[in-house]
């Protein structure tokens, strides 16, 4: 077939433009379904990618999920190994674009005093308990000391006296309050303190007493030193691995040992998740394409007088089909973006709405959005093919 | 006539009513689909957590403080209270038995390993010297309970601690087996098959146990050896006790309501607050049926798991309703355009003295049959679809529920209608003549 002139290529695109023209209502009506589907596809690709990696940060509310200690937890003859506190400036400095969460610890048991209280006529006595000195770092927000501890930072105001934070189970049973005044007793060392109780968390910690790390290296005498890191590595299960290898070329001679109940029920949370995610995202815009073909195919099936008389006055077939792909391709793209630009916002709303936090737009998604809108429109004008098979004289004659 | 006008409409061109009603019926299988998996997968996600192990921890209410670094007790062995295994079987009588997925007690000695170990600068075995803070902890691997009323319950460590690996296998409850830890192994050279001899703090009173396997726990038991608990009260002769239960228990989420304390609420509400499977009403018909117990909830894991699941289900639900709305706007865009290609049709009834009240009666009455048919053949798609989804994801399928049923079907007829009645609205407005015209 010889290649049309130039005039008529003038002629093509002004009958394409007459054929979207012809019917506001039909034009309004596909560009509604089209837009509708770009919309949709925008928005969950962009939840897709931004909900897998939320995900992990979420995670961030099961604490720490990594402990560093001595290879050994005790010597020969029982004494307990420690590290040193330096090790603490060896961790790296950020961890998946935030600054690392990492807690110090240094246990030790000291011996409570209580003094006796004229009220209830309680008597003095002392009382073994595990005394934690404890140093985390970001301060303020954390993720790896129980939320309690940190409350207790911020609700009390600095003062004088030196505050340790009692677990509710010690508080408990030694009959302490908030405010009062307790010694601690550690072999020949002595200190004491104002009394902060922690509420409950279910954990060892309900039966242990805090101090800050400083504090009680002193009452222990075991200055610079720390028994156990505490930290939060988030990412992906695999990169999560990657980073514990890492830590542990970084600092040899320390055990680096994942908390497995976390990062295992972790992983398994996160695979079930993100494939239910991908399941049901990749469900929807199945559908949605093919609910937009079934609209498209309407449309194209309407055509069937129009090619008739296209090829009645001696239009070529192959060209008669370059126009109706022409105009679902243009129909595509108008449709797509405008969808699009509604699926910025309704992304937005959407991570709002999920994570409370507006979802980060990727530009990727945007163009995706609208060459698939497009290949979805030209496929929904695939059943014009047939037409190439009409005879023009049927057409008129109004058999269907 | 009337009915004759429609089912003529339909037998006509009966290819263009399946085209429009091919396109509701996926519509609604998107809308089956998605909504029958966001039902369902609240429940499935829930149990999904309890591989994060167990969110309640129930231990002696009169006991002394545990002296516990890196998971050994240092109290002495007749310090502190313990309470009875006999009582265990009435977790399964509480009001939320059939949350209560697995519970597992345990009673912890402080040994040394005392297993002669080849010595390669004197050729012999030796006893090493007791240079190890180790921990024996008694616990059950997967022991079957009797309940009060006749039935049994299988439960143990295996269910508590999901993410436990063991090489070899776990111990026989009726057996003096035991499983040790990793480190444990390492630094004593354990075989498995082979015996391993534990002493406590009296010197000469010692157990034999045949290891049946290395576990892996990430936490301090690592250093340590389980054994079946019923060995261990006998070692200690506290026959029938434990000091520490774990308990996994399938939970809401827990919202303001639930964190209120219990002994402020007035009754409607305590009422409402106990027949919710909230982790604190579990905790508190637990200490209910375990007297002397203090029971806590596990802060870390279930304020987690909260969090997360109530972010998860969020997700699903947008996402189920990103699907609807998706679909509605196809539907719509497709109902609308059938009743505009009408227009022919429309004036020519109009033109033989049809009012626009009949005319959209008529039309609405033929896209309401259409909505019905594309909507049950949709659901029954969404339906399979779902199951595909639900077993893949969580090896159960959904059960195909009456509700979704109602709702697929009253948003099918609610879009279609919707759909064609702001082209109807106009066409009311049509002069037949023009339209006849062919203009």
């Amino acid at each position: 077939m010889p290649e049309p002139p130039r005039d008529n290529g003038q002629m093509f695109w002004r009958i394409v433009r007459r054929l979207l023209g012809a019917n506001r209502g039909r034009l309004f009506v596909i560009l509604l379904a089209l837009g509708a589907g770009a919309a949709i596809t925008a928005a969950l690709l962009n939840l897709q990618v931004d909900a897998k990696r939320r995900l992990t940060t979420e995670f961030r509310a099961f604490g720490p999920n990594v402990v560093i200690g001595p290879r050994d937890a005790v010597d020969s003859d029982g004494s307990p190994h420690f590290l040193d506190e330096s090790m603490l400036k060896q961790l790296p400095d950020r961890n998946e674009g935030a600054p690392l969460a990492y807690a110090a610890y240094l246990y030790g048991v000291v011996d409570i005093a209580t003094p006796p209280r004229e009220r209830d006529q309680r008597p003095a006595k002392t009382t073994s308990v595990i005394l934690a000195g404890f140093f985390h770092a970001p301060l303020g927000l954390s993720s790896v000391v129980p939320a309690a501890l940190v409350d207790a930072e911020e609700k009390v105001r600095p003062s004088n006296a030196r505050r340790c934070e009692v677990g509710q189970k010690v508080a408990t049973i030694l009959e302490l309050r908030t405010g009062d005044e307790i010694g601690l007793t550690s072999g020949k060392r002595k200190d004491a303190c104002q009394v902060y109780e922690l509420s409950a968390v279910g954990g060892p910690e309900d039966s242990q007493v805090f101090l800050e790390l400083p504090a009680a290296q002193a009452l222990f005498e075991q200055p610079g030193r720390i028994s156990l890191i505490q930290l939060r590595l988030s990412g992906p299960p695999q990169q999560i691995q990657e980073q514990v290898a890492r830590l542990e070329q970084r600092l040899p001679g320390v055990e680096v040992r994942p908390i497995r109940q976390f990062t295992e029920g972790e992983a398994k949370i996160y695979s079930r998740i993100s494939g239910l995610l991908t399941a049901t995202v990749v469900t929807v815009l199945l559908l949605t394409s093919l609910c937009v073909m079934a609209a498209m195919t309407n449309v194209a099936m309407e055509r069937r007088n129009d090619v008739g008389l296209m090829k009645a006055i001696g239009g070529a077939t192959r060209r008669v089909l370059h126009l109706f792909l022409a105009e679902a391709a243009l129909l595509g793209l108008a449709g797509g973006l405008i969808g699009a630009a509604a699926g910025i916002f309704l992304s937005i709303w959407l991570g709002k709405q999920v994570f409370g936090v507006a979802a980060q737009p990727r530009l990727i998604v945007y163009p995706v959005a609208v060459a698939l809108t497009m290949i979805v429109a030209i496929l929904g004008a695939y059943p014009l093919r047939r037409l190439a098979s009409i005879r023009p004289a049927s057409v008129f004659r109004g058999e269907a | 006539m009337f009915l004759r006008l429609v089912a003529d409409s339909f037998t006509r061109r009966p290819r263009r009513k399946v085209l429009t009603a091919a396109a509701l019926s996926l519509g609604m299988a998107v809308v089956t689909a998605a909504l029958s998996v966001s039902l369902d997968v609240g429940d499935r996600l829930a149990s999904e957590f309890r591989s994060l192990g167990a969110n309640l921890l129930v231990t002696p209410q009169a006991d002394s403080l545990p002296l516990e670094i890196r998971g050994v007790d240092y109290r002495p062995v007749n310090r502190g209270a313990y309470l009875p295994e006999a009582d265990l079987p009435k977790l399964k009588t509480i009001f939320w038995h059939n949350n209560i997925i697995a519970f597992s007690p345990t009673l912890e000695v402080p040994v040394e390993s005392r297993t002669p170990q080849f010595s390669p600068s004197s050729a012999a075995f030796v006893k090493p010297e007791a240079h190890g803070h180790e921990v024996l902890i008694g616990a059950w691997s997967n022991h079957e309970v009797r309940l009060p009323d006749g039935g049994s319950f299988v439960t143990g460590l295996k269910q508590t601690s999901p993410w436990w690996s063991v090489a070899g296998s776990w111990f026989d409850d009726a057996k003096a087996e035991c499983m040790v830890g990793r480190n444990f192994a390492k630094k004593n050279a354990v075989v498995i098959g082979s015996p391993v001899y534990l002493e406590g703090r009296i010197p000469g009173q010692g157990l034999a146990l045949t290891v049946t396997g290395v576990f892996s726990s990430g936490g301090a038991e690592d250093d340590g050896v389980v054994a079946p608990l019923r060995i261990v009260q006998q070692y200690l002769q506290k026959p029938g006790q434990y000091r520490k239960l774990l308990v996994s228990a399938l939970t809401k989420p827990e919202d303001d309501f639930a964190r209120r304390d219990p002994k402020t609420m007035k009754s409607d509400e305590f009422e409402r607050w106990s027949c919710s499977p909230y982790v604190s009403s579990i905790a508190y018909s637990l200490k209910e049926v375990l007297p002397g117990s203090d029971v806590r909830v596990i802060r870390r894991v279930a304020e987690g798991e909260g969090s997360i699941l109530t972010r998860v289900r969020a997700l699903l639900w947008v996402v189920t309703f990103a699907a609807l709305l998706a679909a509605a706007l196809a539907v719509g865009a497709s109902s609308a355009a059938s009743v505009i290609e009408r227009r022919t049709e429309i004036g020519l009834m109009k033109a033989l003295g049809a009012g626009s009240g009949t005319v959209g009666f008529l039309l609405a009455a033929e896209q309401l049959l259409l909505a019905f048919v594309g909507g049950g053949i949709g659901y029954s798609l969404g339906t399979i679809l779902a199951r595909l989804v639900g077993q893949r994801i969580f090896g159960i399928a959904p059960a195909p529920s009456l509700l979704v049923l109602v709702a697929v079907l009253a948003l099918a007829a609610g879009v279609t209608l919707l759909g064609s009645a702001i082209p109807l609205r106009r066409a009311s407005h049509y002069q037949p003549a023009p339209i006849l015209r062919g203009e």
